[in-house]
């Protein structure tokens, strides 16, 4: 895998209409995720930190700012294989197998699918779906078709990974293992990663850094360093020092 | 067992009936034979049927596949340039709206051989799996199209790898329902233009002798080939998808309701679009001024030349005589059709029992229904109110009945919890969320209810529009011709638009949303 590259968000702006008055989506939103960092995005639902996703991904039109990925403006970013991407809902092909949604993304970018057949097997063992790679979608549970689209986030050998939510459909339990599962694979590739989460427990369970935001407009109104060793062990969760962290942001979220 | 045994019962006694009301010449003396001398006149003529019915299944088959490909590559195009898709409006609904009946003696005047039954059976098929591939293209996952763009994917990957292959089964239905379309379309032509074979042309030809068991015969075949079409593409779905299977003969998937904030100058190219499809068409196909007449030729024939005046009292008084019985009609048909979908939601078994015979009313093609209709009922006014009724009132069902089914399981539980049921439930609840659906269902009826009279009129009262048209035929009036098919496409989308028109203001003011 080639050196990750970074994020950086600088003076994202949007507004738009709704209903006769003006929505404020997001107002002069800046971050900066450096090469190889983990940082996690978090805020009540309707603060926009999933339109910060998607218009670092060049899904979303700004009205003011720019995002550079690894140096360059997301439509070349995400056209030139850099980027991996998982949403909340998988948003699978209900007509093509497990190993043909994941190899979806280097149809889109016109790789050949032939070589990378392999890695998506091992992809497939990562994500314990090993055995269900010609099963359709429909014969998954909710959480396996989770897993397939972590799979398929990461079949381009991505130097920055965008995931929105991507466990939030998941029970508790399956959660944690995702998580620590995350933890290990972002060891392993050093994949700069910009997670969207409502979970602060799952944010300071994995981030290096926490941006909090908040709604109308929405806004990132503290950054919160996580400076927990790594790796981090499920133990963790039971750690004083990892709840008074959780304390802090919960304060920071609700105003205090 | 016994579920089974009820589920035969109701057409075995219908079956046993009919058996028995021919036998003993019960209906307007011997018009409606025994199915058993019906068989028996089938089996006499078989040597007749082959070249017919092959002729049929050429004609409706070239214009089934014709039709269907023009109308997934116009869905595409549609669905990638909304442009096109408004501008292209006009035409659509009118080729929607548009009588067979009335574009038949166009078709055999312009074009030769079996062309005219080809086009009319495409004609016939275009507009259902046009709608079906909009629908479809424009119903995908938007989720997965993000994951598409997310990795640089532009309108065409999304086009390639989301929506296509998501389009399929909304296609296929499109096929399915188009089918026996095909089969009405073909059969018409034959029946309008001539030619020596094709189920059309027999029948035609079998119309002035006084055998309603062979004129049964042919409609028999006509409602086999029809329903066998439509089975095939249900099973070729059902085959490819493994979807639930639906008791569906909607004709069409209504277009969008909503308005969009459209351009005057889109609005103005929508409506004068199939004028100049019409200009265009006449000028390729280089037909002679004196055959083919273009919109000003027919400005000029109703309004500019000499025989105006006559040519204006003349179409006045059959429409005078046409509208009133088209409304009428219309009216008669959803009124029917909604106290059938009433009884079916208060008194399912009844509606279980009569389905199948308002299927089979359906596959089997207008024309060769209306002779039989008239042996049955004489050539009065109301042989045309059955006709109306008997083309309006299924697909009105259809609609009326899946928006009864549609209305949400929570919606109903409320008034039951209060003790509601039976008609007061429907009263406060099932009737007034099913709005929408009525209105679908009337502005889909409108232009079929113009269709009903204008056969009628032809082939058995001898009055209105439909009379004018055949007698102009006759008369060579190519003038007339062309007028008579003006009119009743304008017409029929006139009606059409006027009921799209109360749909949104009804629907506006009880703050409804329309489906789009």
């Amino acid at each position: 895998m080639t050196a990750p590259a970074g994020i950086q968000l600088s003076g994202l702006t949007k507004t738009f209409h709704g209903r006769g008055k003006l929505v404020e989506a997001l107002r002069d939103v800046t971050l900066t995720c450096p090469p190889g960092s983990f940082t996690a995005l978090i805020g009540p639902s309707g603060c926009g930190k999933s339109t910060v996703l998607r218009a670092s991904l060049g899904l979303e039109p700004l009205d003011a700012g720019t995002v550079e990925i690894g140096g360059q403006p997301p439509e070349r970013a995400t056209a030139g294989g850099i980027t991996g991407v998982a949403f909340q809902d998988a948003g699978l092909l209900p007509w093509r197998t497990v190993a043909r949604n994941i190899a979806l993304p280097l149809e889109v970018l016109g790789r050949d699918t032939g070589p990378a057949a392999g890695r998506i097997r091992d992809l497939i063992a990562l994500v314990g779906l090993k055995g269900y790679e010609d099963a359709l979608p429909g014969e998954l549970s909710g959480g396996m078709r989770q897993r397939v689209a972590i799979a398929r986030a990461l079949v381009s050998e991505p130097r920055v990974l965008f995931l929105d939510e991507p466990f939030g459909a998941l029970d508790q339990i399956l959660r944690r293992q995702m998580n620590i599962e995350l933890q290990r694979i972002w060891a392993e590739t050093g994949v700069t990663t910009l997670l969207v989460t409502h979970g602060i427990d799952e944010a300071v369970f994995l981030a290096d850094r926490v941006a909090v935001m908040q709604a109308a407009p929405g806004r990132i109104i503290d950054i919160v360093e996580i400076d927990l060793p790594r790796p981090r062990e499920p133990t963790l969760f039971s750690a004083p020092h990892f709840h008074d962290l959780c304390d802090r942001i919960a304060g920071v979220l609700h105003g205090r | 067992m016994g579920a089974n045994l009820r589920r035969w019962l109701a057409p075995v006694l219908l079956l046993a009936a009919w058996e028995l009301v021919g036998r003993f010449d019960l209906v307007a003396s011997g018009a409606l034979p025994a199915l058993s001398e019906i068989l028996v006149r089938l089996w006499v003529d078989r040597a007749d049927y082959p070249a017919h019915v092959t002729a049929t299944l050429f004609a409706s088959g070239a214009g089934f596949v014709i039709g269907n490909l023009l109308a997934v590559l116009a869905g595409l195009f549609f669905v990638m340039s909304r442009t096109a898709e408004r501008l292209f409006r006009g035409v659509n609904i009118a080729i929607f709206a548009l009588p067979p009946i009335a574009i038949a003696p166009i078709l055999t005047l312009t074009l030769e051989g079996m062309t005219p039954r080809i086009v009319l059976a495409a004609l016939g098929v275009y507009f259902v799996t046009m709608q079906a591939t909009v629908t479809g293209l424009s119903q995908y996952d938007t989720r997965a199209a993000d994951i598409v763009r997310a990795y640089g994917g532009g309108r065409g990957a999304v086009l390639r790898l989301v929506q296509i292959r998501g389009a399929v089964p909304a296609i296929l239905s499109g096929f399915r329902v188009a089918a026996p379309n095909a089969v009405l379309g073909a059969i018409l032509a034959e029946f309008g233009g001539g030619g020596r074979f094709g189920l059309g042309a027999y029948l035609l030809g079998s119309l002035g002798r006084g055998e309603p068991d062979r004129l049964w015969g042919i409609g028999l075949v006509a409602t086999v080939i029809a329903g066998l079409s439509y089975g095939v593409f249900a099973l070729i779905s059902r085959r490819m998808l493994g979807a639930s299977i639906s008791l569906s003969l909607n004709p069409a998937a209504p277009p969008g309701v909503l308005a969009d904030r459209s351009s005057p100058v889109l609005s103005v190219g929508a409506i004068l679009m199939p004028f100049a499809v019409w200009w265009v068409i006449l000028w390729a196909l280089n037909v002679p001024d004196m055959l083919g007449k273009t919109p000003w030729g027919v400005v000029d024939y109703l309004f500019l030349a000499d025989s105006a005046p006559t040519a204006q009292s003349r179409l006045l008084a059959a429409l005078a005589e046409t509208l009133p019985i088209t409304l009428v009609g219309m009216a008669a048909g959803l009124a029917f059709a909604f106290a059938l979908a009433v009884a079916g939601r208060l008194t399912p078994a009844f509606t279980r029992a009569f389905l199948p015979v308002a299927l089979v009313t359906q596959t089997m093609p207008l024309v060769a229904l209306t002779p039989l209709l008239v042996l049955l009922l004489g050539r009065g006014t109301a042989v045309t109110l059955w006709i109306t009724i008997s083309v309006t009132f299924f697909p009105a069902y259809v609609m009326i009945a899946q928006g009864i089914a549609q209305v949400p399981r929570a919606a109903l539980e409320l008034p039951r919890a209060y003790g509601a049921t039976g008609w007061r439930e429907m009263r406060l609840v099932t009737l007034p969320a099913s709005v929408p659906w009525l209105f679908a269902a009337v502005r889909l009826t409108a232009p079929r209810a113009l269709l009903g009279v204008m056969i009628a009129e032809w082939l058995a009262t001898g009055r209105g529009l439909g009379n004018l048209l055949n007698q102009s035929r006759g008369y060579l009036d190519f003038g007339m011709i062309w007028t008579v098919a003006a009119v009743s496409v304008i017409l029929s989308v006139i009606l059409y638009l006027a009921a799209q028109w109360t749909e949104r203001a009804v629907l506006r003011r009880m703050g409804m949303v329309g489906r789009s």
